[in-house]
């Protein structure tokens, strides 16, 4: 390298530069590191993980953000989160709105996986628990309202396992069937299909964090 | 400016690990991934610092992903000190690049112990064993570069801005020589690793250019004092722009005790 | 008019305060304070053929809402979710406003003026050079009445040429002949009533659950409520409406032809008929076989009278005694038990039986033969024309019924089931029209694969199309593309938004859809609706009529449409309805309808509708203690036909494993023009895609949406495979839907036809499969 010159004797005009930037640096830099630290990584509610993704708590440990899942997903569906994810930042995320998993029966996303955040001992895609999905605005749902919807019901690529059809009279008109798509819980992977198919603004049925089938004692 | 073949080197590799980054980005797939993990025609490779987080915060055990780690510490033990930094790290490229301007302006001489880096190591291990939060991959400007590459994540590029400010206007390349956990790791990695910077000083004519070029000179100047016939210290960034510039070749890549 | 217009809204504004009240419990609180300031109009919905009725919130000239209609007779205020959206096909993007013209490659805007004096002069031209059958117009099925009416009367009437055809040639045709050449009727006796009132239901290929959504879910209620009633879907793959059914029969593509065939011999054999039904209304009658498929052109094929054989009811048993149950599985795939089992229901004096089909019957190499054996099925059995107990053929567009069929824009009809090689009803049209009965040609127009044909063979010079997208929706499209691409014939388009077929006009005329015109359709059940004009089209659209007639100026032809400007609509109804009255088919005066949700025709002279056709219970024609009188067939009795089976046009082989079916889905109608640009119809199913039986999948290695490569002898095209989706295939098929523009999967279906009613089968091809 040519020869630089000296430092030592920093100018009064060079030093007040360094000063009046080195607050803001430093601000900038805190208040940086505080954004990402002070949010933790569900402050958006519950955040869809590729397949096979273990527990939230541990699969932001065990994610090293490397995207390579993401990169195997041929639809692009699994997205690399930003700051705005707190911890989660760079952890992979699937915004079913966007684009929702469609379940390539070859997982290439789990193989993609180096660290075992998402588990590769799962090899049955209908094994597969992302969350699951929930009307949670029956008011809305233009197949509970009688309409001939049932877009969620179609598209669900487990149709008639995770979703059926409830059929039943419709009271109002006295002479047709409200159609009612049913989410059973045991069979929902959570892949956000019928989440991204709905056709409301506001989707009415959403991907939610699963809530294990309590066990008790009575038999029916 | 220097041109001398080792510095050309240097740069061709910094800027081809990010053009394999940025490789996927247009359908090529011999890479995939980033430096945390990542799979080059075939090979898995992984962080070890990333590796060691993931199995004391996550819990998880994945014998191959055991395997790509140890693959990466092989390699860097084999090439000592930090090279990872010096050759590797993209974030090394832009601190780089940052002290040229950092030089030009005449600002923020500062600098801190090289010896916190390993510090910082320590600090994120016991966070990841207290809390399960793994607190260099969320914080990694390395991870943050890579990802903006391959995906186009922008925002946390602020991360490094501010970081490269700091560093400008502060303290030269604190992050890179004393604050980031991975260099430490490395550090502490490369002691004994058998390829190192060789010391004649017979021919040495005490010219100070060496010095003056390398970017841990608190390393290179006790042994160039001590007259030791190869430098050993594990914070050597083996960028060799001392190997360029010795006008004497007093300097040179030394093998193991040879 | 003025009187009528009030009427109307006075009868909306009472429906929309019912709607409020019927609907509030299901809607937000908040749309209904936002509702003040709209204007409410009732309107048949623009897409399928079920006929539900909306209301349609106008506010500052612009729809604001729509919603099902309470008040409609169909849907009690539903809809399916095309119909939810409605509006939205008005407004997608790059609706077509103004019209124009090719200049080399490039669409030139031009003024309307300078745009129908161009067509004007290129039909004139053609007519000089080569005589009015050198012209051709291609309509639509979503025409409404008057449009139809329009061009019925400009071309056969004014330009005196039969090349008219609708795009129903495609969808229906065959079920009109059946009707014809059975009842001497087009059109069903029954109704939708009858799903409300049967308690049997045998659907022959219709997947009732996408292609007829409201209208399902009213079947299904009455299954909600009388646990007795059966639903039997007999078809070539597993659908939604399978999953409803009580029973899936799996049959062979092509295998009804055989079954049905089958069913009759064992209710023959076992004495199942009804004897005395047999003895009053029907005629055993042998048509002309060995029929060709029209893959040729120029192929003629017609069953005249002289081809048609009178058999004796016994006659008619011993050649019936060939088709053993046991060969009826051996071609269609059903078990001989089933068909035994079938027969035996189709005759149980308990059940009230229904049979439903719509494009797995009418879309076949043999068509017209298949509606001919179910209505067998019924008359041997007795079981029609009483309420819940009919067959019904379901149709697929708006106005198919009112437009195509009721006015008679087919190449042979004139209105009222009339035909023009017949003397006497050339001269009753003539008469309405006020025309010299010469000007109507004797000779029947090109048929719709002719017609385009034709076009390829640089016969026809110029063809205008209106409302539909033949370029995307014929099959064997790509030599009809060509043809249009190398400028063989002057091609003009009217439609609402640039499609396949404006791709390839030379003119390309911006229309006015649905509320921004006034109208009438109708539907399957012989329903008629009408709608008011509520908002304006969009920058220079004009209705077709509008287009029509100021076309008919420029050809001389003005004084065929001396209606005025206000009174329009009324003059032009009144005019047809004349058409209509005393033979059956008896509309109402155009006032009438402005007030109701529709009437099914014939309506009786004190303004009532008629559910039930050709029974005493209903129908004004027949008199009390007539019982059932088939008063337009000759003498009263109805045809049952002997059609034997001959096999498909086209059957898988080594090269081509794989039978090929195309259809539609829930979300989309038709080719997509409309519901493609709903954004929340596209979020929902953005494209076509290949449906495949799970273990063709597995022994091709194909994955649920693989790439997938599709190859027909006439073309080939990539689509993703959906494997255990919405509907499965039996083995040996594959299904796709014909929506996707970006997929012309017409491109793949052979061009053969049904040799009595020229409709295509779009149902079966062989192709073969490949990953892609």
């Amino acid at each position: 390298m040519p020869t630089e010159p000296t430092h030592t004797d920093i100018s009064r005009r060079q030093f007040l530069k360094g000063s009046a930037i080195t607050p803001l640096a430093l601000m900038l830099a805190g208040s940086g590191i505080a954004a990402v630290y002070l949010r933790p990584a569900t402050a958006g509610g519950f955040t869809l993980r590729p397949p096979g993704a273990i527990t939230e708590k541990r699969f932001l440990a065990a994610c090293v953000r490397c995207g390579k899942c993401a990169q195997a997903c041929p639809y692009k569906s699994i997205k690399m989160a930003g700051g705005e994810a707190g911890v989660g930042i760079g952890t992979p995320i699937i915004i079913p709105r966007e684009m929702p998993c469609y379940l390539c029966s070859d997982l290439p996303c789990i193989k993609a996986c180096p660290s075992g955040a998402l588990d590769k001992k799962l090899e049955d895609i209908e094994k597969v628990r992302m969350g699951t999905a929930v009307i949670i605005d029956r008011e809305s749902c233009l197949s509970i309202r009688g309409l001939r919807c049932e877009v969620c019901y179609r598209q669900c690529p487990l149709i008639d396992k995770a979703i059926t059809i409830e059929p039943r009279h419709n009271t109002r008109t006295g002479e047709h069937t409200i159609m009612e798509p049913v989410v059973h819980k045991e069979k929902c992977v959570g892949c956000g299909i019928c989440e991204q198919s709905c056709v409301l603004p506001k989707p009415v049925i959403v991907v939610q964090r699963t809530v294990e089938i309590q066990k008790d004692n009575y038999e029916f | 400016m220097n041109f001398n073949k080792w510095w050309i080197l240097r740069r061709t590799v910094q800027l081809l690990i990010l053009a394999l980054i940025a490789s996927p980005l247009l359908g090529m797939t011999f890479f995939s991934g980033n430096l945390a993990a990542a799979d080059l025609l075939g090979l898995p490779l992984a962080d070890p610092l990333a590796f060691l987080q993931a199995l004391i915060g996550g819990r998880v055990f994945v014998l191959s992903y055991l395997g790509s780690a140890l693959l990466v510490v092989a390699f860097y033990f084999f090439l000592g000190g930090r090279s990872f930094c010096g050759w590797v790290c993209p974030v090394g490229l832009i601190t780089e690049l940052g002290d040229k301007l950092r030089r030009r302006l005449g600002s923020g001489e500062a600098t801190i112990p090289l010896a916190t880096s390993r510090w910082s190591l320590a600090l994120v291990l016991l966070t990841v064993a207290a809390t399960g939060l793994p607190l260099f991959e969320v914080l990694s400007p390395i991870g943050i570069i890579g990802r903006a590459i391959a995906f186009a994540s922008l925002m946390p590029l602020l991360l490094l801005a501010a970081i490269l400010l700091v560093e400008i206007a502060v303290s030269r390349r604190i992050w890179c020589r004393s604050l980031c956990p991975l260099g430490g790791f490395y550090s502490a990695l490369a002691r004994f690793s058998p390829v190192r910077i060789g010391f004649i000083k017979a021919r040495c004519t005490d010219c100070g250019d060496c010095l003056h070029v390398c970017p841990v000179e608190e390393v290179l100047a006790p042994s160039l004092e001590r007259g030791a016939r190869q430098v050993t210290a594990g914070d050597c960034n083996r960028c060799l722009a001392c190997v360029d510039i010795c006008p004497t070749r007093a300097l040179q890549i030394d093998l193991l005790y040879k | 008019m003025e009187l009528t217009r009030r009427d109307f809204i006075k009868a909306s504004a009472a429906a929309a305060a019912f709607a409020a009240v019927g609907v509030s419990v299901a809607r937000p609180k908040g749309a209904e304070a936002a509702e003040t300031g709209i204007t409410w109009g009732k309107a048949p919905c623009r897409y399928c053929g079920v006929g539900c009725c909306v209301l349609v919130g106008v506010k500052g000239g612009k729809i604001v809402a729509t919603k099902g209609d309470p008040a409609g007779p169909v849907n009690k205020g539903l809809n399916c979710i095309k119909g939810y959206f409605l509006s939205k096909a008005l407004y997608g993007k790059g609706r077509l406003t103004t019209p124009l013209i090719r200049k080399g490659n490039k669409m030139v805007e031009a003024s309307w003026d300078e745009a129908l004096t161009l067509i004007a002069s290129k039909y004139k031209e053609a007519i000089a050079a080569h005589g009015p059958d050198s012209v051709a117009m291609y309509g639509s099925g979503q025409w409404t009445i008057h449009e139809g009416y329009t061009a019925s009367k400009l071309m056969k009437g004014g330009i005196g040429t039969n090349n008219l055809e609708p795009n129903a040639r495609l969808c229906m045709a065959s079920a009109v002949v059946g009707f014809m050449n059975t009842f001497g009727s087009d059109e069903p006796m029954g109704c939708y009533d009858d799903l409300d009132l049967g308690d049997t239901y045998i659907l022959w290929g219709a997947n009732m659950a996408e292609a007829h959504p409201v209208l399902f879910s009213r079947l299904i209620d009455n299954k909600l409520k009388h646990p007795g009633v059966k639903l039997i879907d007999i078809a070539t793959r597993k659908t939604r409406t399978t999953k409803m059914a009580d029973e899936y029969i799996a049959m062979k593509p092509h295998g009804d032809l055989a079954a049905v065939n089958a069913i009759i011999h064992v209710i023959l054999r076992d004495k199942l008929y009804d004897e005395s039904f047999i003895k009053q209304h029907v005629n055993f009658k042998r048509g002309k076989e060995n029929a060709p498929y029209g893959l040729k052109d120029k192929e003629v094929f017609n069953e005249t009278p002289a081809d048609i054989k009178n058999l004796t009811f016994d006659e008619y048993k011993e050649l019936m005694k060939q088709f053993t149950p046991q060969w009826g599985e051996k071609i269609s795939g059903i078990p001989a038990k089933k068909i035994e089992e079938l027969a035996r229901i189709y005759s149980d004096k308990s059940r009230k039986v229904n049979s439903l089909w719509t494009m797995g019957v009418n879309q076949h190499a043999r068509g017209v033969w298949v509606n001919n054996l179910i209505y067998n099925l019924h008359l041997l059995t007795g079981k029609i024309c009483k309420p819940g107990e009919n067959p019904l053929s379901l149709t697929g567009q708006p106005s198919a019924c009112g437009t195509a069929r009721e006015v008679g824009t087919f190449a042979h009809r004139l209105p009222a089931d009339m035909v023009v090689m017949n003397e006497a009803h050339r001269k009753k049209t003539a008469e309405i029209w006020g025309i010299d009965p010469a000007k109507i040609s004797a000779k029947v127009g090109l048929h719709t694969m002719e017609m385009f044909r034709a076009i390829d063979r640089g016969e026809l010079k110029c063809i205008w199309i209106q409302c539909t997208n033949p370029f995307q929706s014929l099959p064997n499209v790509s030599r009809l593309r060509k043809a249009a691409e190398a400028r063989k014939a002057f091609i003009v388009v009217s439609d609402i938004y640039p499609t396949k077929s404006t791709e390839v006009a030379d003119v390309i005329l911006p229309s006015a859809s649905w509320v921004e015109k006034e109208g009438v359709f109708g539907n399957t059940e012989r329903r008629t609706q009408q709608w008011f004009k509520m908002i304006e089209p969009p920058g220079q659209a004009k209705a077709d009529t509008w287009q029509l007639i100021e076309f008919a100026k420029r050809m001389g032809l003005g004084h065929l449409f001396p209606y005025s400007e206000k009174g329009f609509y009324k003059e032009m109804w009144e005019e047809y309805r004349k058409f209509t009255i005393g033979v059956g088919k008896d509309l109402a005066p155009y006032e009438a309808y402005a007030k109701v949700r529709g009437l099914r025709w014939p309506v009786k002279p004190d303004g009532k509708e008629t559910r039930w056709r050709y029974t005493e219970t209903d129908d004004p024609y027949v008199k009390k203690g007539e019982g059932v009188k088939f008063y337009k067939a000759p003498g009263n009795k109805v045809n049952a036909w002997f059609r034997p089976y001959e096999p498909p046009a086209e059957s898988p082989d080594k090269e081509y494993p794989f039978w090929f079916c195309t259809g539609r889905l829930l979300e989309h109608w038709h080719t997509g023009t409309m519901t493609g640009r709903v954004p929340e119809l596209k979020r929902a199913v953005p494209g076509a895609t290949i449906e495949m039986h799970p273990e063709d999948a597995k022994r091709i290695g194909i994955k649920n949406r693989d790439m997938v490569r599709i190859t027909s002898r006439r073309g080939t095209i990539v689509l993703p495979a959906e494997i255990n989706g919405r509907s499965t295939p039996e083995k040996g098929s594959v299904f796709t839907t014909f929506f996707d523009e970006t997929k012309l999967i017409n491109e793949l279906c052979i061009d053969a036809f049904d040799p009595l009613s020229k409709e295509p089968d779009f149902k079966k091809c062989a192709v073969k499969i490949k990953k892609a």
